[in-house]
């Protein structure tokens, strides 16, 4: 902890020193400037080359402090990705804040390293395990050195933490935090003209009666639908926050959407698997109760059949995938006397 | 049958349309039958097989191991029944327990349903009463089954009320032998569920035939099966709330009629007032947040009524607006404030976490880790789904649309029992076994229907002039079609395409339900099986070689920790007292013995010298490769020892996270009393060929920690294949 407490001393004593140096490479500043700016909610993304040339290959002090979200898109985690996402939000917040004084929003830097595609430079900090962030103040030289780092329990992926984290160790102050509304201005005035144009005729339906609630054909949507969320595993889904599908480990360009293994599923697979099963169920009774109706003999012989392969192709899918996900393989059993 | 109304005459008039079908309808015609009592002569055999069949299809587990009660509530279940008909209904009724939840004990009567061990008592003493000496395990082993049998009864008069007596006879030949309540109806698996869905279903047919008849019998009928369900399983909050939301419905839906207000207030007050003489119901039921709707549903059908009456009573329809308005204004207000009120003063509990964790899911994940640890309360997969009912998933579907295309009391009840189950069945697994009869019926119409809609275009096309009479209660529509087809003898081959498929369909319905019961559902998991090298099937008996040998060799007064899945088991084949069991009742217990089991080995010693404990068991499965044992369950201890007891900090047993126990695990895991009594003079054993010693093969890696050293306990027994392991605590040593 004694680390920590000189940290801002030691960030005052770069600041101090940077004045002087702060003339030999501003170009360096000028650069990351113009990254800054051509970068969404201003995290630049450093690479293997330019983390030599903003870190390593600078000899300290650096004239700027850099503070880096360690990434890595191949690992997938919902959590990190969001966790990424509060950290651009701090950016964007501290960019808005100091836009007028260029002396301080000059003098750090949000950035990026993913360990998917810069393995390199992500190895140089050695970093164990994500989430992480790391503030390389301008006297750092060991990257390895744990000081700069967010402390394990204080990292719980959201954006108070990390201004948090850097108020504590820099003397600056990040300002309010700029969320972006749930609903932009202009969806919002969309949606109430959409409602006080509809409410009247809303209105008028209710006193006749006529509303979609009167109608059991939206009651039989309703249903199917609810029935078809159940099956599918939804609430698995929901209760043990699956994500739709995960990249390949080995090939990162590769999605996967089914799941081997009895008691896991990924969201995608168990809606496809509920769409068959509603396929099949739907025609079924589509034949038998509705298509006899159809006055075109020709038209109820190419809907029949076409009925008869889709359901024999989906629920030989089905069959199929539930074969091969759970390793179970269904025997008949037959008399003995009969083998 | 007789009580069961008339038959519909469709069915018999079918038979007579086409008595050539059937190989059988000669010998009947022999026997001069007419066709009304062949038809129910057909129905009666198809019944009786379908009983015999639902019974036989759960015997696997008898004829491949032994007749013996199977898991682990079971044997606690056991253990009461054998106390009830040893000492009389009142000793147990007023069953202190001090075998278990030592010191605290348990109060046996207060805090169980009896209804499966009064009915296994009931039928025991019948039995005897017949001169037949049974043992009470045989019986208490075969009431599933037998219970299945009758389940699948009351599913073919729920059928036939819903549909007709063919879905009814569908519907019982699905749920014979349905994976999915197979699961929990296996011989020797004695569990409440296995009355409770007989129980269920009887409640709910006979409320619709009460809603149907509007008799005041049925209603009382329904009571009663209210009542029994209440004594035999606490998912009988299920039918609490459903029924009360049905009602809801039908008053929305402007289907209010006085058939609804006798059926819904005789079942709601007789069934309360015969739920609470249940002492672990009790006052629940008319406190307790859970059962609060059917009060308010209640309070709002007198309201209905009230209403109906004012009407009535006045001619003028303007005095009656105001009137409608005034009074539904202030019985909303005087209800919501009553229930403030009710909430506030603690005078209606609110609702318990299991309820809560239905209907917000992510609830128990975050604030009960005991409800969330166990696995059966884990969210259903996909798979689980296709498991469990196979091709009925595609047939409900359509089941649905026959429903809503002929819309009636009977159907919407079915209709809302089957989607609100469907939905508990997709947040824990174990609710499967609610949504089952309900898959079942509405699959059952499916294929009904679609069978009675093929096989009548195949009979017309042969006797057209009966079409008439064939179409009895045919809607215009079907007479329509009828008068289409003759012009078209294309239909003929299409339906008898489709006939086919269907059949094809249950075939297969029908061999994977045999295959899952004989694979996957009928191992009683007190006995496990494996697979040997050359397909031979291996058995491990190590649970109960662990239990007699206690039973044998300990002090009757000795004090067993284990974790709490083994407590019932322990105090019924065991005999000896146990700190903790599967009735979860004290959550801070429960954590002492996580803590103890998550410290080191002399912190643990304090804990169980002040809980008295003699000996510790752990099950482990490093040596036969049993992938439930207490080492996997170790994260949970941890998290629920650490929710009472904060010292203990599921962090220091990982490493980045990750759960190891080789040699990259924590300090804190290689040390502490869990790791040290299951990994005891492991690092000796060589477990797998070409491994090193060591060699965990449950969990695939070789132990970090070879050279245990216990300091307070001793080995006392090890089973044949290391699946148990028990250790004597040694009594303090004497002070100098």
């Amino acid at each position: 902890m004694a680390d920590h407490t000189t940290l801002p001393h030691r960030f005052f004593l770069s600041i101090s020193l940077l004045s002087i140096l702060a003339v030999s490479q501003p170009d360096l500043t000028k650069e990351l400037v113009s990254l800054r700016s051509s970068s969404e909610s201003g995290v630049i993304r450093l690479t293997d080359d330019t983390v030599s040339k903003f870190i390593t290959s600078v000899s300290t002090p650096r004239p700027y402090s850099l503070i880096i979200f360690f990434n890595s898109i191949d690992l997938n985690s919902n959590p990190l990705q969001e966790f990424r996402r509060e950290f651009a939000f701090v950016s964007a917040s501290f960019i808005a804040n100091n836009n007028n004084r260029s002396d301080v929003a000059n003098k750090v830097f949000f950035c990026e390293i993913d360990e998917s595609s810069d393995s390199e430079a992500f190895g140089l900090f050695g970093i164990q395990f994500l989430p992480q962030i790391c503030l390389v103040d301008p006297l750092m030289e060991n990257l390895q050195d744990k000081t700069g780092r967010m402390e394990e329990e204080d990292v719980d992926g959201t954006a108070e933490s990390v201004v948090e984290f850097i108020e504590s160790r820099t003397n600056l102050t990040v300002g309010p935090l700029h969320r972006p509304p749930l609903l932009s201005k202009t969806q919002i005035s969309v949606i109430v003209a959409l409602i006080a144009i509809s409410t009247p005729f809303l209105i008028k339906k209710v006193l006749k009666g006529e509303t979609v609630l009167h109608n059991s054909r939206v009651w039989l949507f309703c249903t199917v639908l609810v029935y078809f969320f159940s099956v599918s595993g939804t609430m698995h889904n929901i209760i043990k926050g699956m994500p739709m599908f995960v990249r390949d480990h080995e090939d990162s360009n590769k999605l996967v959407f089914f799941y081997k293994g009895e008691n896991f599923q990924l969201g995608a697979e168990g809606l496809s698997v509920g769409l068959l099963y509603n396929v099949v169920g739907l025609l079924l009774a589509y034949v038998t109760n509705a298509l006899v109706r159809v006055r075109s003999v020709s038209g109820q012989r190419v809907f029949m059949m076409l009925a008869m392969v889709v359901s024999l192709l989906a629920v030989k899918k089905v069959v199929y995938l539930n074969s091969w996900k759970t390793g179970y393989e269904i025997q008949t059993y037959w008399p003995s006397s009969w083998h | 049958m007789a009580a069961n109304g008339s038959p519909k005459p469709e069915p018999m008039a079918a038979k007579k349309a086409s008595p050539d079908l059937l190989n059988s309808s000669f010998s009947f015609k022999s026997l001069k039958l007419k066709t009304k009592q062949q038809e129910l002569l057909l129905r009666v055999s198809i019944l009786g097989l379908v009983y015999v069949l639902a019974f036989i299809a759960r015997l696997f587990s008898v004829l491949r191991y032994e007749s013996m009660i199977h898991e682990f509530d079971p044997y606690f279940n056991y253990r009461t029944t054998l106390f009830l008909t040893e000492k009389g209904f009142y000793e147990f009724w007023n069953w202190f327990d001090s075998e278990s939840w030592y010191p605290l004990g348990r109060i046996i009567g207060g805090t169980l349903y009896p209804g499966l061990m009064v009915t296994a008592a009931l039928i025991y003493w019948t039995l005897r009463f017949l001169r037949f000496f049974v043992h009470i395990r045989e019986v208490c082993v075969l009431t599933a089954p037998f219970f299945a049998s009758n389940t699948t009864l009351v599913a073919y008069f729920f059928g036939k009320e819903i549909w007709d007596t063919g879905a009814g006879l569908v519907a019982a030949a699905l749920i014979a032998i349905c994976p999915g309540y197979i699961s929990r109806s296996v011989a020797g698996s004695y569990d409440n569920e296995a009355v409770a869905i007989f129980a269920l279903l009887l409640t709910f047919y006979l409320f619709v035939k009460a809603v149907k008849t509007g008799s005041l019998s049925w209603a009382l009928g329904s009571a009663f099966g209210y009542f029994y369900m209440v004594s035999a399983w606490g998912g009988y909050v299920f039918i609490i709330n459903l029924v009360p939301l049905y009602v809801l419905v039908l008053l929305i839906t402007g289907r209010y009629s006085m058939r609804l207000y006798v059926a819904y207030n005789c079942m709601y007050i007789l069934g309360m007032l015969l739920a609470m003489q249940i002492r672990f119901v009790g006052f629940q039921h008319v406190q307790s947040g859970e059962h609060m709707a059917a009060m308010g549903v209640f309070l709002l059908m007198q309201v209905f009524y009230f209403l109906d009456w004012v009407k009535h009573q006045l001619n003028d329809t303007k005095l009656f607006q105001t009137f409608l308005r005034i009074t539904v204004t202030s019985a909303i207000l005087v209800g919501g404030i009553a229930l403030g009120v009710g909430t506030a003063s603690g005078y209606i509990s609110p609702w318990t976490g299991r309820f809560y964790s239905l209907l917000d899911p992510t609830y128990a994940k975050d604030h009960i880790p005991i409800i969330a640890s166990v696995s059966e309360h884990q969210p259903t997969a996909w798979s689980s789904f296709m498991f469990d009912y196979h091709i009925l998933l595609f047939l409900f579907p359509a089941g649905l649309y026959f429903c809503f295309k002929r819309l009636s009391d009977a159907t919407i009840f079915i209709v809302m029992y089957g989607l609100t189950s469907l939905y508990f069945a997709g947040v824990m697994v174990r609710l499967i076994l609610v949504a089952t009869p309900a898959v079942c019926l509405i699959s059952a119409i499916a294929v009904s229907a679609t069978v009675k809609n093929l096989t009548s275009l195949l009979r017309t096309k042969q006797k057209v002039p009966q079409t008439g009479s064939a179409k009895g209660v045919g809607s215009s529509k079907s007479s329509s079609k009828v008068t289409l087809d003759q012009s078209q003898p294309f239909h003929k081959n299409g339906a008898i395409a489709l006939l086919v498929g269907v059949f094809y369909l249950l075939s297969r319905y029908a061999i994977h339900c045999t295959w899952v019961t004989s694979e996957a559902y009928s191992s009683p998991s007190i006995v496990l099986a494996a697979r040997g090298a050359h397909g031979n099937r291996i058995i491990f008996d190590d649970y109960r070689e662990a239990y007699y040998w206690l039973r044998q060799n300990t002090p009757t007064d000795a004090k067993v920790m284990s974790w709490w899945d083994y407590g019932y088991q322990i105090t019924a084949m065991g005999n000896r007292t146990v700190i903790v069991d599967n009735n979860t009742w004290n959550n801070t217990h429960i954590a002492t013995v996580g803590r103890a089991m998550s410290s080191y080995e002399d912190e643990a010693y304090d804990i169980m010298r002040s809980l008295d404990v003699n000996y510790v068991l752990v099950v482990f499965g490093g040596v036969t490769g049993y992938s439930s044992d207490d080492i996997n369950k170790f994260l949970w201890m941890v998290r629920i020892g650490g929710g009472v007891y904060p010292v203990i900090k599921e962090p220091d047993y990982l490493v980045n996270g990750e759960f190891r126990v080789d040699k990259g695990a924590s300090p804190k895991m290689l040390n502490c009393l869990m790791y040290k009594l299951c990994y005891y003079r492991f690092g000796e054993l060589v477990t797998e060929y070409g491994k090193p010693t060591g060699y965990d093969r449950a969990r695939g890696v070789e132990i970090g920690n070879k050279d245990i050293k216990l300091e307070h306990l001793e080995e006392a027994y090890t089973t044949s294949n290391w699946i148990v392991r028990i250790y004597r605590v040694k009594p303090p040593t004497n002070r100098l």
